[in-house]
């Protein structure tokens, strides 16, 4: 079904993990009978997978076990079981020891011949001009099992030809058969519940409510749901046909969730990115900002060629001259450089990026974090195996506790695993946020604590864990006793107890106390010898995890050594100008992704030399740098990056660079070079191999070894190189009480997964940035005298800045929500993180 | 609501900017209660919120939408899977013509023309006086048939004439053909050993068109 | 058996017979304290199977046998009355609920108390608005006297009742419909296995049975399962209640020993055909069984015998077709039926049940050739058995039969309505036909 692909096809492993995660039951092999020949498969496969193992295919339409339980509606997969007088779905019959099936009889054959032809009754032959021809299940199936020839005769159904959805989605209802997978998705995975059948019958259609846009963060995977025309993308409609079409698997460096994706390559283009189902890291979905935001990348915005600042102008400018100017800067500024990456900045960039300041300059001023130094027992402790989890542990988690993190805007995908372990795991879910969440509904435990004051939160479910008084804990964090206790109750009871935990609270409260509250409570649940059970962090940044372990922190050196007295990112703010005269900004705009953006704006203001690797021209880039270097997106991309739970993986170049772009690590060559430093760098497997050498954990690691669907270090030898904690719970510090209101609201800010560069100036992203937005409780609304849609004015003790008001049920009375966005008066707002707002209208 | 802030999030409408009637609101907190799933209640709330409303209008939606947190694309699915929910603007009185095979066997379709030539509407129409006129399949009462449900109660059998008064007694706003009230028909036995006769039911004469 | 010693229609005409008092009055809930006071449910349990009684809803399965797949246990089980008689033609339960709702609802207990059940649901139709306030109330009055909720009589066991009303929709009758549909979701039929005993409502288990076979219960327990057996035939036990309409004299509800001569009902009872008609064809439970035809009226009217004939007695819902009616017509109406019922869900009853109207919509209107009789009945072949539910066998049965067994009378209808067009008319027709098509799909 997939056509003839011709380059850079990801080596062909099977979607699926190193080792079986603990919570997985293990199915015993049976013996059945398929067509006369004897097979052996696990039990309880589905008679359609278990087929096969006999290498026998039977057609399916409505099946697809990543929706869930089967439906077993569009009857394409009956087959003759022994024993039972009538044709069964071979989708929905668990195959057993002993059965014996028959797919071929001239009775299924009939049967067979007869669903396609029902199919077929309404469906148009407008294969010519459909998107999916080529591609198309359903002409597969026609050809290996129609009658191929129609007795129908009458009119088709009609309904409006393709109409749009979503500003992303197209909807060509007359050529959708009713295999209900795009419904089922939009009901049982993402639970949006926004795409919904109506009518009955003949007349059932897809559809929403009052024709509203179908928008929602993982709306895109109908499209490859489908197994016919009927849902298409309409940046991707008529753009191109199978046959001309070029397919590279990779791996999106958006967010943390580094799912696995394939490009859909012509003429050196990205025409489209479909999902490349890996169970360890995606489970086979994609959110709509990995799937949609590369039309961004060929917007006019985008930055592809050097330019330096002449005056106040940023001028375009050749390679040579913009290195020479940077290099000239670093050189006069040695050890008075610093450089911070973040975002998408692969391992290998990393690393030339810090031999660059350590040998080259004298520096040790990088950082990939914010919010001070993570000492190295802390970094470790939270890092070592026994304690950290798998993404597939956590569908297997008998319990989950989502602490200070709202997945679908920080890791999206990994929202759709709770929902999985919750829905088809059987696992417990509790969630614990400032702001309500949308995994609430799943949860059987919500605790919602003050804005800002999560650190006095786990350090009183801490003490409820282990049984101690609260004391004033819960009021500190404005929280219920009862419910933390619940919590408590909750993981303590769990056998495989998971929570994932957002790093950015380091950012905000309390540096590093937050981290080490979650290390004594998984500590405390006395779980480090149970496989299957610990923690998960979710970095900020793509590969917040890889930048760590190499080393591209200011204290700590590859695999998490101490090594080293270098300033950390706020330090290097502080010092900017003074003490630091140059910095490089890899893929990192610490303006708009610092939560303290706006005294980075000004500490910029009066930094020496500025060089940035960016995409777009704003923010920093646009304000302050006097050299940009034109960063390369997802597509043109080599290298590796380390997901969230320790998976390393590869990015593989699937189309040329854009205009004059250049490789990342290449420029930070040229820069060395320049600086009189040679890396000994021609092509970036030469960086592979020196992480290789050079990062104990990841020793020995090659391209080849990672391949198509990655490696996770714990489960390699080299695992064992790693320096342990010298000790694994810690002294707490007080946690912070939180702010009184005394009239005034408690400040809390979210971003949305519909923000940043990549969604802006992408068309069919663009209308979903949200004007920037405050979200109050009903009753303050009241209070207040504002409603939903009114523009109000915010007052922090930062500044101030123009919002419009969202009353949602949910919020808890006395606090606010801010959308944090790239929005310079946002920025200015929360700069400091100030702990209260008044809202004014 | 605006579009602005009908996000993803906010697919659900908030009671904060939905209002409820307030006995249509502690009507559907009612329901839930009773159903170990709250899920239950949604046929029989949007069945209030038709009657409350007149119909499923996209306003009458949002609000059990948002008493019952669910989001109104799962309701419309819900309703428009069922013959009695209308989400077009429909009437205040209401006649089912059954013109299944027993009813059909029995005349009903001659019934029918005659009730829309009465109403003054086609099959699925709104007169202006606000009848509502559609056929519909079997009723469950096909002793009475050729029969009709006006607002719920059964009426037959029906004669051609019998659409004309049904129409009239409608617009008088009196019982509809109150001598064919089902509800008043003895079992069968009974009836026929009476002649078809009993007290206030009388289908003796011109029981069949 | 004549309709003087009636069980379930016994008192049925009693003025307000309907309301507590009226029932208690006649030895209601008698039987249910005797029950609660005397019997432990394994004995209950045991006399609904010796009864024999088999289901009054379309299938025929034997009560007490599914009463007891129910696990033991301390889970909560369900027990769904079935009261969505929307089976054409069938209008039984109209009459038991609306007349005496309180023997129904004594039922219910009893067997939820064989069963172990503690909650439990009557899904009614939503179009029969009467009769849901007069179970409301009844169910009420049950609450006050305390034969509903916890501790029924300090007996210890206890059950909830809970009346929800359809909203219109065959397929909802369908038994696993009829729990996704009280679920709140669409009616749609689900996959089994698992059965609702295993995995019915919110997946506990769950026992469905219709309105007639549940309004039995206490009078089994009563007679003693044994003598129930006694009434009606050996593997049809019991009393039915048969309603007769279509072309008779005396159309409605009877109540007749299972095993009486259809001619008896058709004739004696119901009072024959029409004057100046005669019977052609008829449906012996429902518009889903196949027709039958004036050979078959000596027939014993029960399961096994309609069943022999080829037919089935499903709700017990007779049908009568005389001579003035054309098949075509019946047969068309029938498939719009069930057209228009088909959930969707599945492929086969979805395309089939639409390309079936379509075909004989051709048919009616002479824009058909004898070949298409052919495909009709092929299309039929093509749905049975191959659906997810048996709604779309529901319609390929009936329909297919009458062309098999009037198929001269479907072909001349053809070769008549041919010779009478002109080539214009024919045009004018197919385009006709066309427009209707595209609007109303549209
Ligand atoms: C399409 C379809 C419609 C049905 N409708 C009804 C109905 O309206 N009432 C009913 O009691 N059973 C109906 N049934 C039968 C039920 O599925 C089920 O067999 C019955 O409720 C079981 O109760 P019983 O064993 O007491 O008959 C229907 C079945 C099908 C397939
Ligand atoms: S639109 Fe596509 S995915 Fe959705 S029901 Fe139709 S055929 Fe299936
Ligand atoms: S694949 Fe089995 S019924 Fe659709």
């Amino acid at each position: 079904m997939t056509p003839e692909t011709t380059h850079l096809v990801i080596d062909a492993l099977p979607a699926g993990y190193s080792s079986k995660p603990a919570g997985e039951p293990d199915r015993a092999a049976i013996v059945f009978t398929i067509d006369g020949a004897e097979v052996t498969a696990p039990e309880g496969l589905m008679l359609v997978d278990a087929a096969k193992y006999g290498g026998v295919e039977i057609p399916v339409f409505c099946y697809e076990p990543k929706l869930g339980a089967p439906v077993g509606a569009c009857r394409m997969c009956l087959v003759e079981i022994e024993g039972i007088p009538k044709l069964q779905t071979a989708c929905s019959t668990p195959v057993r020891d002993g059965m014996s099936v028959v797919t071929k009889s001239p009775r299924v054959i009939e049967a067979q011949n007869s669903v396609v032809e029902f199919i077929l009754a309404n469906h148009p032959l407008d294969c010519p001009v459909c998107d999916k021809g080529g591609e198309c299940p359903l002409q597969d199936i026609s050809y290996g099992w129609g009658r191929g020839k129609s007795r129908f005769t009458e009119p088709k159904r009609h309904f409006e030809k393709p109409v749009a959805l979503s500003p992303s989605i197209a909807i060509d209802r007359e050529r959708c058969i009713l295999c209900y997978r795009c419904v089922r998705f939009s009901q049982e995975v993402s639970e949006d519940y926004q795409l919904v059948l109506l009518e009955r019958g003949a007349d059932a259609h897809v559809g929403t409510f009052d024709g509203t846009e179908y928008i929602a963060p993982f709306s895109g995977n109908i499209i490859e749901l489908c197994p016919v025309g009927a849902l298409t993308s309409r940046a991707y409609r008529f753009q191109a046909r199978p046959w001309d079409i070029e397919q590279g698997g990779s791996v999106c460096a958006m967010c943390p969730g580094q799912c696995n994706v394939t490009y859909t390559v012509r003429d050196e283009k990205v025409m489209r990115v479909l999902q490349r189902d890996n169970h360890a890291v995606d489970d086979g979905w994609l959110c709509d900002r990995g799937r949609f935001a590369y039309q961004a990348w060929e917007s006019e915005a985008r930055i592809t060629q050097p330019l330096v600042r002449q005056g106040d102008k940023l001028l375009p400018a050749r390679w040579d001259y913009a290195l020479d100017v940077a290099a000239s800067a670093l050189k006069k500024a040695g050890a008075r450089s610093a450089a911070l990456a973040g975002g998408g900045t692969t391992n290998e960039e990393g690393w030339l990026l810090r031999r660059l300041l350590i040998e080259g300059l004298g520096s040790r001023n990088i950082d990939s974090r914010r919010g001070g130094k993570l000492s190295a027992d802390v970094a470790r402790t939270l890092t070592e195996p026994d304690v950290t989890l798998s993404i597939p542990d956590v569908e297997w988690a008998d319990a989950i506790l989502v602490l200070a993190t709202e997945l679908v805007d920080e890791m999206p995908i990994l929202d759709l695993r709770v929902r999985k372990a919750v829905n088809h795991r059987g696992a417990k879910l509790a969630v614990a946020t400032a702001r309500p969440s949308s995994l609430d509904s799943k949860a059987q435990i919500t605790a919602r604590f003050a804005p800002k004051a999560v650190d006095a939160f786990a350090q009183a479910l801490l003490r409820s864990i282990s049984g101690e008084d609260l004391g004033d804990l819960p009021t500190r964090a404005g929280a219920d006793g009862e419910e933390i206790a619940a919590i408590a109750e909750l993981l303590k009871g769990a056998e495989r107890p998971a929570i994932l935990w957002g790093e950015k609270v380091l950012y905000y409260a309390g540096g590093a106390a937050p981290a080490m509250t979650v290390a004594n409570i998984v500590d405390k649940l006395g779980v480090k010898n149970t496989a299957g059970a610990g923690h998960l962090q979710i970095p900020v940044q793509a590969n917040g995890r890889g930048l760590r372990e190499i080393g591209f922190l200011p204290n700590l050196g590859p695999a998490l050594t101490e090594e080293g007295d270098g300033k950390s990112s706020d330090e290097i703010a502080a010092a900017l100008g003074d003490q630091i005269n140059a910095l490089i900004l890899m893929g990192v705009d610490p303006m708009v992704d610092y939560p303290n953006g706006a005294e980075w704006d000004d500490a910029l203001a009066k930094a020496g030399t500025v060089i940035s690797f960016s995409t777009w021209l704003d923010g920093t880039a646009e304000r302050h740098a006097d050299v940009i270097f034109p960063l390369e997106v997802g597509p043109e991309k080599e290298g590796t990056l380390t997901h969230p739970d320790g998976r390393l993986q590869r990015l593989r170049q699937t189309v040329e660079r854009a205009g004059e772009v250049n490789a990342g690590w290449w420029a930070i060559a040229q820069l060395a070079e320049r600086v009189g430093l040679d890396l000994g760098v021609k092509v970036v497997h030469q960086i592979t191999a020196q992480i290789a050498d050079g990062v104990p954990i990841y020793a020995g690691i090659t391209p080849e070894e990672i391949g198509g669907t990655g490696v996770r270090w714990q489960e390699r030898a080299a695992a064992g190189n790693r320096p342990a904690p010298s000790r694994t719970t810690f002294d707490l510090p007080e946690p912070q009480a939180a702010a009184q209101p005394n009239g005034s609201l408690r400040l809390g800010t979210f971003r949305s997964l519909w923000g940043g560069g990549d969604v802006e100036h992408a068309a069919t992203l663009a209308p979903l940035v949200s004007r920037t937005r405050v979200e109050l409780s009903p009753a303050d609304g009241e209070r207040l005298g504002v409603n939903t849609g009114d523009e109000v004015t915010l007052n922090t003790e930062s500044g101030e800045v123009t919002a419009i008001v969202a009353l949602r049920d949910s919020i808890p009375t006395g606090s606010a929500f801010l959308l944090d966005s790239r929005d310079d008066g946002v920025r200015r707002a929360v700069a400091g993180s100030p702990a209260l707002v008044e809202v004014v209208k | 609501m605006t579009r602005e802030a009908r996000r993803f999030e906010d697919t659900i409408p908030q009671l904060a900017d939905t209002p409820v009637p307030d006995d249509l609101k502690a009507w559907i907190i009612d329901r839930m209660e009773m159903y170990p799933d709250k899920k239950s209640a949604i046929i029989p709330c949007l069945m209030a919120a038709q009657k409350t409303h007149g119909w499923l209008s996209p306003e009458a939606v949002d609000q059990v939408a948002a008493v019952m947190k669910l989001t109104p694309a799962q309701l419309v699915s819900v309703a428009s899977f069922y013959d009695m929910f209308e989400l077009e603007p429909s009437g205040n009185r209401t006649i089912y013509m059954c013109t299944n095979i027993s009813c059909m066997l029995r005349g009903a379709d001659a019934v029918m023309e005659e009730l829309e030539r009465q109403v003054g509407v086609k099959n699925g129409g709104v007169s202006e006086d606000g009848i509502f006129l559609r056929n519909f399949e079997c009723l469950g009462a096909c002793d009475i048939a050729p029969m009709a449900s006006v607002d719920g109660h059964f009426v037959g059998p029906l004669t051609v004439e019998d659409a004309k008064t049904l129409v009239e007694d409608i617009r008088a706003g009196r019982e509809v053909l109150a001598k064919k009230q089902l509800s008043r028909r003895p079992v069968a036995a009974t009836l026929w050993q009476n002649g078809g006769r009993a007290e206030g039911y009388d289908v003796s004469e011109g029981g069949e068109s | 058996m004549s309709y003087s010693d009636e069980l379930l229609f016994d008192n049925i005409d009693e003025p307000n017979l309907k309301s507590i008092e009226v029932y208690e009055q006649r030895g209601g809930y008698d039987e249910l304290k005797r029950v609660l006071r005397e019997l432990p449910p394994e004995t209950v349990l045991n006399e609904l199977q010796a009864s024999g009684l088999r289901g009054r809803g379309g299938a025929g399965f034997a009560m007490g046998t599914k009463a007891g797949f129910l696990p033991k246990g301390d889970m909560d089980k369900y027990l769904c009355c079935n009261a969505d008689e929307s089976e054409p033609g069938t209008f039984k339960d109209r009459e038991l609920m609306q007349k005496n709702p309180h023997q129904l609802i004594e039922g219910m207990i009893i067997a939820s108390f064989a069963a172990g059940i503690n909650k439990a649901f009557i899904y009614i139709r939503g179009e029969y608005e009467d009769q849901a306030d007069v179970l409301e109330a009844a169910a009420k009055e049950a609450y006050d006297k305390g034969y509903l909720g916890e501790n029924i009589l300090g007996s210890g066991f206890g059950v909830s009742l809970v009346v929800h009303r359809g909203a219109g929709a065959y397929i909802c009758g369908e038994e696993t419909a009829l729990l996704d549909s009280l679920e709140g979701k669409r009616g749609n039929p689900r996959l089994k296995p698992p059965f609702p005993a295993n995995a019915g409502l919110f997946q506990g288990p769950t026992l469905i049975n219709n309105v007639e076979t549940l309004s039995n219960v206490a009078h089994i327990t009563k007679m003693g399962g044994a003598k129930y057996a006694e009434i009606g035939t050996e593997k049809s036990t019991g009393t039915k209640l048969v309603s007769i309409s279509g072309c008779v004299q005396k159309p409605g509800n009877y109540e007749i020993e299972l095993g009486t001569p259809s001619r008896e009902l058709l004739f004696d009872l119901a009072g024959g055909p029409l004057p100046g008609r005669e019977f052609k064809a008829w449906f012996p439970g429902g518009s889903s069984s196949p027709v039958l035809t004036p050979a078959e009226f000596d027939l014993p009217y029960d399961f096994d015998s309609i069943a022999a004939a080829g037919s089935m007695l499903g709700s017990g819902a007779i049908i009568m077709i005389d001579d003035s009616v054309s098949m075509v017509d019946v047969a068309l109406r029938t498939a719009k039926f069930y057209k228009h019922e088909s959930c969707g869900k599945c492929t086969p009853c979805r395309e089939g049940t639409s390309w079936t109207v379509k075909m004989l919509q051709r048919v009616e209107d002479g824009l058909a050739t004898p070949m298409d009789l052919d495909i009709i009945e092929s299309v039929c072949d093509q749905i049975m058995g191959n659906c997810l539910c048996v709604l779309g066998d529901a319609m390929a049965m009936p329909v297919s039969s009458m062309v098999k067994k009037f198929r001269p009378e479907f072909e001349a209808h053809i070769e008549a309505a041919r010779l009478k067009r002109t080539p214009l008319d024919e045009a004018t027709l197919a385009d006709e036909l066309n427009l209707a098509e595209m609007a109303t799909s549209a």
